[in-house]
């Protein structure tokens, strides 16, 4: 629940609507200026489709500089950015060969896989020099190697589901899946705020989709009855199959799921759960093991667990974990198992060598070391920044903190501020966000030292200041310090 | 002061930013705004200063919520590329609370701009001819209607 001051709101809207009537003016004179140009299309049809493109031209071209940046070094707490300039007011940037040293508060490193690690990468070149670096191969044709499946082995073990299957992309594996899952006939009642992935398979499947309120169980419940009750769109019959789909945490609130509820309203009402871990997965849970493990969800009762090894692993691809009936049609039918490139060989043992660290197979208690620290790190983290009166969104233990900023004119500021003192952080806006709702969103790593997060702290509350995102009363300080003065004698 | 946001389940990043709190209290303050900086920039009286402000606010309107269609970014791939804003507010549902707000406002501003002109010509024709399109482009049978084709897909 975001809790926005009102003159915020207001101020906020009325920011947007300027933005927009600039926006307007200036297409306005450009198609009046333009007129005099001839076309040079050729009789072909223009590739923007009206004002398709009116978002992207007029307000987020002006503050660019502010995504995207190019990076020169791996994802680790500390990282190189590079410095880009650009000589047409933000329309082209160009960039130079500078280099800046800034904290890292925007990867998705969450257990600090991300750069050079002890165990991991000399098994990983290792890997690369036996195998190479791709598998030049679908999985079905000669792209399976011993290391698939190890990993696939790894990923049940690591789970705690009878079979499982990896692909080599993240987003692929949620957009080739669900089609494969459900097609037409079938309901899928998806929450408001999943990813883009999911609502892209939702909508390639031709299944009706139905969207609840975000993590609202009890209005799940009132969408599933009335749709059961009403049957598919004009037939009325009953539906084929219901697939409810939920995520871990939510990688723009930092949120958990209400996953024990959800269960139960499938279990009575026989929908089945399909549950993206792709942020929880290996940074929530007292072993690691996600938010079944957090929330104590016996995992046989999820159906479709998904997950992608991109965050906590260090890697790329994603994996479906189910029943081994499910995996095996799966191997047969999805799309991004036949014909797609299996995942790189190199990428493959980096997850297997992460996942032993996770779980101590390899002898150390490292791993265990890494979840305490993140653990430890989000919490501090989320404390001091509620102390300081900034409104910070997710739930305790969440690795993802968003500060709320809101108003448009404080997404660019608060970006710039702090890669000038050496921060960097990513802020996301409309339309990744509602509209009202801008936010910079904080992604904590084990890899983080404290002085790093006090670093951070500093300098997120000086920036903070400047550009007045402070929306909460601050906490008093503490007393303790009055008492040393009395004590002069 | 503070409001609760709570999330909304309109999937139409176009039109779910009305549902949210400090909308319509944003839209009347941006007319009373304008209203007073027409009479400090025209030097104008009050009445002509509410017409000025009825007659911009009729093609403004209109040209935002009935006349361009689809959304100003690309990624919902196009499925509401034909349909108006209007058409597409709380997702093609008539006669909800922000659909009759927005029919109200034109009619209160037609009527204060018509009283503060002593309802004299020339102002009060085009007053009742700016609402009467407006009131008209918003009944809920006019939905998805183009009249002789006028902005009609090819």
């Amino acid at each position: 629940m975001i809790t926005i001051p009102y003159l915020t709101a207001v101020s906020t809207y009325f920011s947007y609507g300027l933005l927009f009537a600039f926006g307007q003016l200036r297409d306005f004179f450009r198609r009046f200026l333009d007129w005099w140009l001839t076309s040079n299309l050729q009789g072909y049809a223009p590739i923007c489709l009206g004002h398709e493109d009116f978002y992207i031209r007029r307000l987020y071209h002006r503050i660019q500089d502010c995504f995207e940046r190019p990076i020169s070094s791996a994802p680790d707490a500390w990282f190189d950015v590079v410095e880009r300039y650009s000589n047409d007011n933000n329309k082209t940037l160009k960039r130079t060969t500078k280099t800046s040293r800034c904290l890292n508060l925007g990867s998705y490193n969450y257990l600090g896989f991300g750069s050079f690690d002890e165990y991991c990468t000399p098994r990983v070149i290792e890997s690369l020099k036996k195998f190479s670096a791709s598998t030049c191969s679908s999985r079905v044709d000669a792209g399976t190697t011993s290391v698939h499946a190890e990993l696939e082995e790894c990923v049940t073990r690591f789970v705690g589901k009878p079979a499982a299957v990896v692909f080599g992309m993240g987003y692929a594996t949620n957009s080739a899946i669900i089609p494969v899952l459900i097609g037409k006939g079938g309901l899928i009642l998806s929450d408001s705020l999943n990813h883009s992935s999911i609502v892209n398979g939702a909508r390639g499947s031709g299944a009706t989709i139905r969207v609840f309120q975000h993590n609202t169980p009890s209005h799940l419940e009132r969408v599933l009855r009335e749709q059961i009750a009403e049957g598919q769109p004009r037939t009325h019959r009953p539906w084929k199959k219901i697939i409810v789909v939920v995520e871990g945490i939510y990688s723009m609130e930092g949120e958990i799921c209400h996953l024990p509820e959800v269960v139960a309203i499938c279990k009575k009402y026989k929908a089945y759960v399909y549950l993206d871990e792709a942020h929880s997965i290996g940074a929530i849970g007292k072993t690691g093991k996600g938010i079944c493990e957090l929330l104590g969800v016996d995992t046989a009762d999820v159906d479709v667990m998904m997950g992608t090894f991109t965050k906590s692993f260090g890697s790329c691809g994603g994996y479906i974990a189910g029943s081994k009936e499910l995996i095996q049609y799966l191997k047969h039918q999805c799309p991004a198992h036949l014909y797609a490139t299996s995942i790189p060989t190199p990428s493959a043992q980096q997850i297997i060598s992460a996942i032993k660290v996770i779980l101590g197979e390899d002898g150390s208690n490292r791993g265990a070391q890494k979840l305490a620290r993140i653990r430890e790190n989000s919490n501090f983290f989320r404390a001091e920044l509620q102390k300081m009166g900034f409104e910070v969104l997710g739930d305790n233990d969440s690795p993802v903190m968003p500060i709320m900023l809101y108003n448009p004119a404080k997404i660019p500021s608060f970006s710039r501020e702090c890669l000038r003192e050496k921060v960097a952080v990513v802020v996301v806006g409309f339309p990744a966000t509602p509209l009202l709702l801008a936010r910079a969103r904080i992604c904590i790593s084990a890899s983080h030292s404290r002085e790093d997060l006090i670093r951070a702290l500093e300098v997120i509350s000086k920036v903070g200041d400047l550009s007045g995102i402070k929306y909460f009363p601050a906490e008093p300080k503490k007393i303790e310090h009055t008492n040393n003065d009395i004590k002069l004698d | 002061m503070y409001v609760r946001a709570l999330p909304t389940t309109d999937v139409n990043r176009n039109t779910e930013w009305f549902t949210y709190p400090g909308v319509w209290t944003t839209y009347i303050l941006i007319l009373f705004f304008s209203w007073l900086l027409v009479l400090s920039v025209f030097n104008c009286s009050p009445g002509i200063a509410w017409t000025i402000v009825h007659l911009a606010h009729f093609t403004v309107t209109y040209h935002s919520f009935h006349w361009k269609k689809g959304t100003p970014f690309g990624d919902d791939q196009g499925v509401y590329n034909r349909l108006t804003w209007w058409e597409q507010v709380d997702n093609g549902k008539q006669l909800t609370r922000n659909r009759k707000f927005l029919t109200v406002v034109p009619v209160v501003l037609y009527l204060i701009a018509s009283h503060t002109t002593d309802y004299q010509h020339p102002m009060l024709f085009l007053n009742t001819l700016a609402v009467f399109v407006m009131v008209v482009a918003k009944f809920p049978h006019m939905h998805k209607v183009r009249i002789f084709g006028i902005n009609a897909d090819r």
